[in-house]
């Protein structure tokens, strides 16, 4: 097996277009979690969500803009940013050799969601002729293909929250095993629609607004945590062959090391402790390293009661005692939950954590519970941490449990800062 | 040139962004970008403003021209009124509303 190295990123988010914009809000604690102000608001029971300040025509031509649904101009974007970031030049490239694999949960749900308000709602018997085409789940992934003339496997991965991490996990599986050498990974979502967030709450997995500070609504790992928050947004990596990257001369963002993946095979929604513990475990078998070598988690933390819970206890039966020592966080506090994106978006923020010797902060967390006794670094970043090697967890409903885990390139904290001050300075700005 | 051709036009020109120059009747669909997806989305696009009802089934169109015959066929058997389902100002060609009435 190949050694794989991230070689660029990409990310719309709630947090911020870009790493630097990103990770400055993550490393600040600031929650873009707000109320939602949408024309449908007052029938929403809670209406949060952590929305990406975007529109779709400071990116894209009308005609094409009218193809893409919100879920696959995230893609587009993010995936763009990310072939920038890694200065890989894919005209010179063998594109056969290059693959694209997106996880999203939901896909197109606004183009169905339109389509079925005009059948329904509006009595119409026509919908719009790209409905088909935006409402598909493998828009995204085929999108970005096009965009990049990618003429290796486009793969769409929709195992719920878990899909964007089990994208990676399986670009990774490829590039590592020789059969690809270079694949943009990661994930797409736009769920804020009105059937979405209706659906959704029908679940009873949203949390109840803060009436004090909505913005601080997602609690996770908190006594008092009523749910999760929906988000949006897109994050895009690029991965190659670690000797191509050190032959290429590029900045590497960390190495992916390892993929763990299991299913529960139990209940469709109710979180597997067990099923959990194993993907982490499976994780770190698979990049032949065991339970010391792991310095934080970037953890699933959805901020519900039976997420957090299980997480909990899945990581003290993988780590045993020394679980009390290693940083926990729970970064959906800030950015809400991206549900097939989510993974993605956390494995940038657990490579940013790792460049920057910082364990994220997990916002909101006032009330301690005692089903969650791990340090899942209260209110505020840890800085000057020696973090070499991380695991970034995502777990989902259907019980598909993914596991990635990342290491720190050799890079010190000055340096990184300096190969990212150069690149920012030698690039264009990003066009979507 | 009927009206239906300027108001197809206004419609490229605004929602394609198609230079007005390569919108002659002879203009062929795919050298304005326009494939047989994006055909049928413009189609969508006339049915609104000319308040007409598409049948279902495939369509063989390849000029501008070819357009605009097919849309002032429907507007005749559809007899679509004087300014019946128009919108933005457009207007039904004044042949087609001498022949529908």
């Amino acid at each position: 097996m190949r050694r794989v190295a991230v070689t660029g990123i990409g990310v719309v988010s709630p947090l911020g277009s870009g790493v630097a914009e990103v990770y400055r809000n993550a490393h600040a604690g600031r929650s873009a979690v707000q109320r939602l102000t949408a024309p449908f608001v007052d029938r929403l029971a809670g209406p949060l969500a952590a929305t990406v300040p975007f529109d779709g025509a400071d990116h894209f031509e009308p005609p094409k803009l009218r193809m893409l649904d919100r879920v696959s101009q995230f893609a587009l974007v993010a995936a763009n940013q990310a072939i920038d970031d890694s200065l890989v030049e894919l005209p010179l490239f063998d594109r056969s050799r290059a693959g694209v694999f997106v996880g999203t949960g939901m896909a197109g749900t606004q183009s169905n969601d339109d389509g079925y308000r005009t059948l329904y709602g509006d009595g119409s018997n026509r919908v719009k002729p790209f409905t088909v085409l935006m409402g598909m789940h493998n828009a995204p992934a085929a999108w970005v293909a096009i965009e990049h003339d990618i003429r290796g496997p486009s793969l769409t991965y929709s195992t719920a929250c878990s899909s964007s991490a089990v994208a990676i996990g399986e670009a990774w599986l490829r590039v590592a095993s020789g059969s690809l050498d270079l694949a943009l990974a990661g994930g797409a979502e736009a769920p804020l629609s009105f059937g979405s967030l209706k659906a959704w709450e029908a679940l009873h997995t949203l949390a109840s607004v803060d009436a004090d500070d909505p913005s601080a609504s997602c609690k996770p790992f908190s006594a008092d945590r009523s749910g999760m928050v929906l988000g949006e947004g897109a994050a895009m990596l690029v991965l190659e062959p670690w000797d191509l990257a050190v032959a290429r001369g590029v900045f590497i963002h960390g190495e992916l090391l390892g993929y763990g993946l299991c299913t529960d095979a139990g209940h469709i929604t109710k979180p597997s402790a067990e099923g959990q513990a194993a993907a982490m475990r499976a994780a770190l078998q698979s990049a032949r390293i065991d339970g010391a070598d792991i310095d934080a988690i970037n953890a699933h933390g959805t901020g519900t009661q039976a997420n957090d819970a299980a997480e909990t206890t899945a990581i003290k039966s993988v780590f045993g005692a020394r679980a009390a020592d290693i940083p926990v966080s729970a970064t959906k506090a800030l950015h809400g939950h991206l549900l097939g994106a989510a993974g993605a978006l956390e494995c940038v923020l657990s490579l940013l954590a790792l460049q920057h010797g910082v364990a994220l902060p997990t916002m909101h967390l006032q009330s301690p519970d005692p089903a969650c006794d791990l340090d899942y670094v209260p209110n505020a970043a840890r800085d000057g941490l020696a973090l070499h090697t991380m695991l970034s967890n995502s777990f989902a409903f259907g019980g598909t449990n993914a596991v990635l885990v990342l290491r720190a390139s050799n890079l010190s904290a000055a340096s990184v800062h300096a190969c990212l001050a150069l690149a920012a300075a030698a690039l264009p700005s990003v066009q979507g | 040139m009927s009206t239906t051709f300027d108001t197809l036009r206004t419609i490229l020109v605004r929602e394609y962004q198609l230079a007005p120059d390569r919108l002659t009747s002879d203009a062929a669909l795919e050298g304005l970008g326009i494939d047989s997806l994006g055909v049928a989305e413009l189609l969508f696009s006339v049915e609104d403003k000319f308040g007409i009802s598409l049948p279902p089934e495939p369509l063989q169109l390849l000029t501008l021209g070819d357009v605009v015959r097919y849309i002032d066929d429907l507007l005749l058997a559809q007899k679509v009124p004087l300014h019946a389902g128009l919108s933005g100002g457009l207007q039904v060609p004044l042949e087609v509303v001498q022949r529908a009435s």
